[in-house]
């Protein structure tokens, strides 16, 4: 037995490489756990949602955002807009200071300006920024943004997480992005360890100037830690133990949590999410009638009822509530409603019916219970004599995959339930306009729309919007199906008072207070 | 002789790794998918130019063979380049979290060789007896179960119901429950290992011999048929080793481990190259560093492989 003792050591020294950690959360601290981790603590690098909720607690941006979702002042108090558009004037709050105890001033927010436009390496959502061309410091609490040309959606980029203003003591610290964050958000970095956990403090300095919290200034608890629990199950047992308060529970279990009251269910509202079918712009679905057929053939609400309950509602607009432009009578108005007969009709008209079906893949993401919709849908374009074949992938994979789809010229019909998150219709221009994001569907009389909505503002832009998500809905090429999709539901321990969840899936920990 | 032996060995693990290196660069370009759209799926105003040039610095447009040798200059001075999504540093990355699987892997091999030994020397010693039938059907059900279902259900137990212990994280405490996880299904394969191995060594000719002089039972067991019987049983740990490092994968999600399988995992969801070029070069490396353990352990038990070699 001479191999016994050697293994023992091993496991002495595998006991001390774990790091020491509290079994159950500790006084006065909150933890909130999530499937994934951020990808950076820096702004600049990453677009996921998991990273931005967590940039929105340890930054704060020029703009915040009010229940409804339309941007109000925040670390900017104020701003003025030139006659043109292409100025963009921001006075800023006095007395905000940054985690490391500097102010935060113009240069702050010059400084961020500058390194999302870096030459050498820029934000990975520069262009969101929209033509901006030059920050400028008119004194230290007066900053001036250059455009080129005017871009209304700047004033929503400016309350979403993207625009986080970086301290510029950043510059000079070693690791920012991985070891060091220094935001002047009301949470400050302790430590990140990546893939496991992101503990913050409490920010004694914090002063609310218009995120959508109650409290006025600090965080009313001391800590708030962020875990990464892969498996939803694991998340619920979490949950019940008491280690984790805020989490995604797996939703099979939702209804059954919420006829319990150990533990409450928070739903978002206002996300942005938009789900939708979109086609690949080829044989046979170039053919505008097929893709009314399928719009036809949907039946939305039976489909969201026998998934979901009531998690999630249909959504009429190619943007979803809380998104500017988002009018669900205008939109429903224009959608082709649930109409078997009228698909049928479509389809025969297209030369297709019982005899010769229309063969289709369908993509969709895997997830979320996206799956079994799925089928459901399969079932409902069968009724009319579509045969879709169901294929799930990572939304990765699939974003790579539609845009091979839109690139190729021949095989099976193509179509996918295609999910998007924004703050701005701007993001139907990034879809829609040539060439399109997934090289879809593109026409230069959509164009001409789609550069209108970027250039007008207040009711005219409100009337450019109208007219894209009229022309989206009647060609039958962004077609709605619900909102929110993802990510939206959230289980919280009874005992926690105060979570919210801002428009745009942004969690707020300000306000919590954990009760008897 | 056994310097031979082990240089041999070791030229052996450089090869492999060198080919690995080789087998990371073409394998990254058979799978579908554009790293860089996938980088910029959710910043819809990224311009084509835009994407080309990031495309150009990845050096992601290069020829193949320009790619590779870049990519084995890079490592051999130690940097695996950065992630693709939140560029962080591959290899701080990947050497953060390799101790934590190391740690489950050998925790769950303890575990496994503590209770697989002695029942398959059990098992061996009492065979045909209905101790031994009950001890391998209790090892073939051991094997069958699903290291998920199996995780789930000491998680409801032990930590939800009784509340001895946390549901999820990486600690000390943390890795009682997925080392068990781990650990009774390799128990089970040890088991029935030794027992095959034991009785084996029990039916040779020396062991009949050691009965035959008049020594006592258990120093037969303990001298001769134990040290003879464990050098397959040494062989069969290296690969299982490797084999649990893989099984850590779904262990290591379930209990929120934070390992280097989970890594990978999301890794080759969100097809972040240099990532996967960065795992399996890590992993394939560690596979060769155990194989070459179990090698040198192979030959200090076994004087045959010594001399021989």
């Amino acid at each position: 037995m001479t191999t016994l003792p050697r293994l023992r050591l091993c496991l002495a020294g595998a006991l001390a490489l774990g790091t020491a950690l509290p079994a159950a959360a500790q006084d006065n601290e909150i933890v909130w756990a999530r499937y994934g981790d951020i990808d950076t603590l820096d702004p600049h690098r990453a677009t996921s949602t998991l990273s931005l909720q967590v940039w929105s607690l340890i930054y704060d941006t020029l703009m915040a955002t009010d229940e409804s979702g339309a941007p109000v002042p925040n670390l900017a108090t104020s701003y003025e807009v030139s006659e043109d558009g292409t100025e963009y004037t921001f006075t800023l709050a006095e007395g905000v200071t940054c985690h490391d105890g500097t102010p935060l001033d113009a240069q702050d927010v010059k400084y961020t300006v500058d390194r999302a436009f870096d030459d050498a390496e820029p934000s990975v959502t520069q262009s969101s920024w929209g033509p901006v061309t030059s920050a400028e410091v008119i004194d230290p609490l007066t900053v001036k943004l250059t455009l080129g040309s005017p871009f209304v959606a700047l004033i929503p980029f400016l309350a979403d997480s993207f625009s986080s203003i970086i301290c510029d003591s950043n510059a000079e610290a070693e690791g920012f992005g991985s070891s060091v964050a220094i935001g002047s958000g009301p949470w400050k970095l302790e430590s990140w360890t990546r893939g496991d956990r992101i503990s913050l403090a409490a920010f004694d300095d914090y002063v609310n100037h218009g995120k959508l919290s109650a409290n006025p200034g600090r965080p009313y608890m001391d800590r708030l830690t962020i875990v990464t629990v892969p498996e939803a199950q694991a998340r619920l047992a979490g949950l019940r133990t008491g280690e984790i308060h805020v989490a995604e529970p797996p939703l099979d279990d939702v209804s059954a949590l919420q006829s319990g009251d150990e533990i409450d269910i928070v739903v978002a509202e206002n996300t942005g999410q938009n789900v939708f079918w979109e086609f690949a712009n080829r044989a046979p679905f170039d053919d505008v009638r097929l893709r009314q057929a399928v719009a036809h053939a949907t039946d939305v609400d039976t489909a969201l009822m026998l998934i979901y309950g009531d998690l999630s509602i249909p959504e009429q607009c190619p943007i979803s509530r809380g998104v500017f432009g988002n009018d669900q009578e205008f939109c429903a108005q224009h959608r082709p409603q649930y109409d078997p007969e009228r698909a049928r009709e479509l389809l025969a008209e297209a030369g297709y019916g019982p005899s010769n079906p229309l063969e289709t893949n369908l993509l969709v993401w895997t997830g979320g219970k996206r799956d079994r919709l799925a089928e459901v849908f399969q079932a409902q374009l069968a009724e009319v004599g579509i045969n879709a074949q169901i294929e799930m992938m990572d939304i990765g994979t699939m974003n790579a995959r539609v845009r091979q789809e839109n690139e190729r010229e021949d095989g099976k019909a193509s179509m996918d339930m295609m999910t998007w998150s924004w703050y701005d219709p701007d993001i139907l221009y990034a879809l829609w306009h040539t060439p399109g994001a997934y090289r879809g569907f593109t026409s230069p009389e959509l164009d001409a729309m789609l550069e209108k909505t970027r250039v007008t503002s207040g009711d005219a832009r409100d009337a450019a919007v109208r007219d894209v998500m009229a022309y989206l809905l009647e060609n039958a090429i962004h077609v709605p199906l619900y909102t929110p999709g993802w990510e939206w539901v959230f289980a919280i321990r009874s005992e926690v008072e105060g979570f919210k969840v801002a428009p745009f899936v942004y969690p707020i920990f300000s306000d919590v207070r954990i009760g008897d | 002789m056994m310097a031979r032996y082990l240089i041999r060995r070791l030229l052996m693990g450089v090869t492999t790794i060198f080919v690995t290196t080789i087998a990371v660069t073409l394998l990254i370009h058979l799978v579908p998918g554009d790293p860089v759209q996938i980088m910029y799926a959710q910043s819809q105003g990224t311009t084509p130019e835009q994407l080309e040039a990031i495309r150009d610095r990845l050096g992601l447009n290069d020829p193949l063979p320009l790619q590779y040798l870049s990519f084995l200059g890079r490592l051999l001075e130690g940097d695996l380049g950065q992630t693709i999504r939140g560029q962080q540093p591959v290899l701080e990355l990947l050497l953060e979290r390799l101790p934590n699987t190391l740690a489950l892997a050998g925790a769950a091999m303890v575990l496994a060789v503590a209770i697989g030994l002695p029942i398959g020397f059990l098992a061996a010693y009492r065979r045909g007896s209905w101790v031994d039938s009950t001890l391998m059907i209790a090892a073939i059900a051991g094997v069958s179960v699903p290291h998920f279902w199996l995780g789930l259900v000491l998680m409801f137990v032990f930590a939800v119901n009784l509340g001895w212990l946390p549901v999820a994280g990486t600690g000390p405490a943390n890795l009682i429950l997925p080392a068990i996880t781990l650990g009774l299904s390799n128990a089970a394969i040890v088991a029935r290992m030794t027992r095959s191995s034991m009785i084996d060594v029990m039916s040779q000719d020396f062991v009949r011999t050691a009965h035959a002089k008049g020594l006592p039972k258990a120093m037969i067991l303990n001298a001769h048929v134990m040290r003879a019987g464990l050098v397959p049983i040494v062989t069969m740990m290296g690969l299982q080793f490797t084999y649990m490092m893989g099984g850590a994968i779904v262990v290591e999600n379930i209990f929120a481990w934070n390992g280097i399988g989970r890594l990978a995992i999301d890794a080759i969801f969100q097809r972040d190259y240099p990532l996967i070029q960065g795992f399996i070069l890590v992993f394939a490396t560690t596979v060769v560093i155990v194989s070459l353990l179990i090698d040198l352990a192979y030959a200090l038990l076994d004087p045959r492989i010594r001399r021989s070699a």
